[in-house]
């Protein structure tokens, strides 16, 4: 869970991201330095097609794949329409905010670097269900806690 | 004095475009020619060439009761022949698409016959006889009402009117329908309910922001016209909401 000596940054494209230019901006992010968690959100691409009378088909969507972030690669299930990070110190947030500029600049599109708090602070019903009373607290509102992948651990320089 | 119709209030630009399309003595220009059996397939009711599967048989062969309304009303082509009620839904990016659900209700409305439109938020439903509903589906899509980008033909799994649109312009779709090719030209590659069609089907360039602007029947407070700029838009909305309170109390101007 969210400490409040930590700060929270939130990155939001004016367009919603296609997998390179996420791909691109993870990349930059991570090289910044001093993220302890990074969320990425936005709306779900899924496997099937969920309703109508196709319903339970497969869904083939060339944005949802894999994408080499640092050293491990995420699987996209999402297209990214915002990025939340929780940085060690706020020295940091004028770096973040160069690299998401740099990445939109050749783009045609912009983006707002907010400073706020974005994650979650208390264990929510769903996650006492799913992670019982003794959670590890870091780890709550990184991933949906009905589905069963966990968070993807990058390696940093530390 | 002859009654004439106004469609509808307001002095702006996007007001203007609301009573061009509701209007039927307004042609509306056409755009793109996409052709009949492209309809087919996008629909996905039927496989094109097949014959139209029948909910009853055609009136002509049938007994029918001696009633007035019936004498006095035309049936559709359709309904004349017994086509079974299908369907077409639009879903209307709120960044300035050119038609919007209840523009596209009030516009169908006065342009078609034999129709059922159901109205929703983010997207509009038009139901009637298959083969009436092809002739105007036809028209929906050719004409101005529709942008290759901005207007998305959606029977289910409609989300993505009201986000940010892709990098390239598109409306988001979970379903990816529709694609952008390398060309700039638009291609359905699913039917409107998401199933892979055999070969893609072309919609067209994506019309450019100028155009946009120009056709939209959307107000927009960032980056074009605002509701609150158009005064005259106001009263009419004012006055109709305080006529409808105050409806049960008897009104009396």
């Amino acid at each position: 869970m969210t400490d409040a000596i930590y700060p929270q940054v939130r990155i939001v494209p004016m367009r919603l991201l296609r997998p390179d230019t996420a791909e691109q901006l993870l990349n930059k992010l991570i090289q910044v330095g001093g993220i302890r968690r990074m969320t990425i959100n936005g709306p779900n691409l899924p496997a099937t097609v969920p309703y109508g009378p196709a319903r339970g088909e497969p869904n083939p969507h060339p944005d949802r794949r894999a994408i080499r972030v640092g050293d491990q690669d995420v699987m996209l299930q999402i297209q990214v329409g915002m990025v939340i990070l929780e940085l060690e110190d706020e020295s940091y947030i004028p770096a973040v905010k160069k690299a998401a500029d740099e990445t939109f600049a050749d783009k045609g599109f912009s983006c707002t670097v907010q400073q706020g708090r974005y994650m979650k602070t208390q264990p929510t019903l769903s996650d006492y269900a799913k992670y019982g009373p003794d959670a590890d607290r870091e780890l709550l509102g990184l991933v949906d806690p009905r589905k069963k992948d966990r968070p993807i651990i990058i390696q940093g320089t530390k | 004095m002859a009654y004439k119709p106004q469609y509808g209030p307001g002095t702006s630009k996007v007001a203007e475009n609301r009573r061009k399309q509701m209007n039927p003595n307004q042609k509306l220009e056409k755009l793109r020619d996409v052709t009949d059996e492209d309809i087919v397939l996008l629909l996905g009711h039927r496989a094109p060439g097949a014959a139209y599967p029948t909910a009853h048989p055609p009136l002509a062969e049938q007994q029918e009761p001696d009633c007035p309304i019936r004498k006095i009303v035309t049936p559709t082509e359709g309904a004349k022949a017994g086509d079974r009620v299908r369907y077409i839904q639009f879903t209307d990016s709120m960044f300035f698409a050119p038609c919007h659900p209840y523009q596209r209700t009030y516009t169908e409305c006065y342009r078609f016959r034999g129709i059922d439109p159901g109205t929703l938020s983010g997207r509009q439903i038009l139901e009637c006889r298959e083969r009436d509903l092809e002739k105007y589906a036809k028209d929906l899509i050719n004409t101005e009402l529709l942008d290759p980008a901005r207007t998305g033909i959606r029977g289910a799994t409609v989300h993505g009117h009201s986000l940010r649109l892709d990098e390239n312009g598109m409306m988001f779709d979970m379903l990816q329908r529709r694609v952008l090719g390398e060309d700039g030209i638009v291609r359905h590659v699913k039917n409107q309910i998401g199933e892979p069609l055999d070969r893609a089907v072309e919609i067209g360039k994506p019309m450019d922001e100028k155009w946009l602007k120009a056709h939209t029947t959307i107000f927009h407070s960032l980056g074009d016209v605002a509701f609150r700029d158009d005064q005259e838009y106001i009263e009419y909305v004012q006055r109709i909401h305080t006529l409808r309170t105050k409806y049960g109390f008897l009104p009396k101007e």
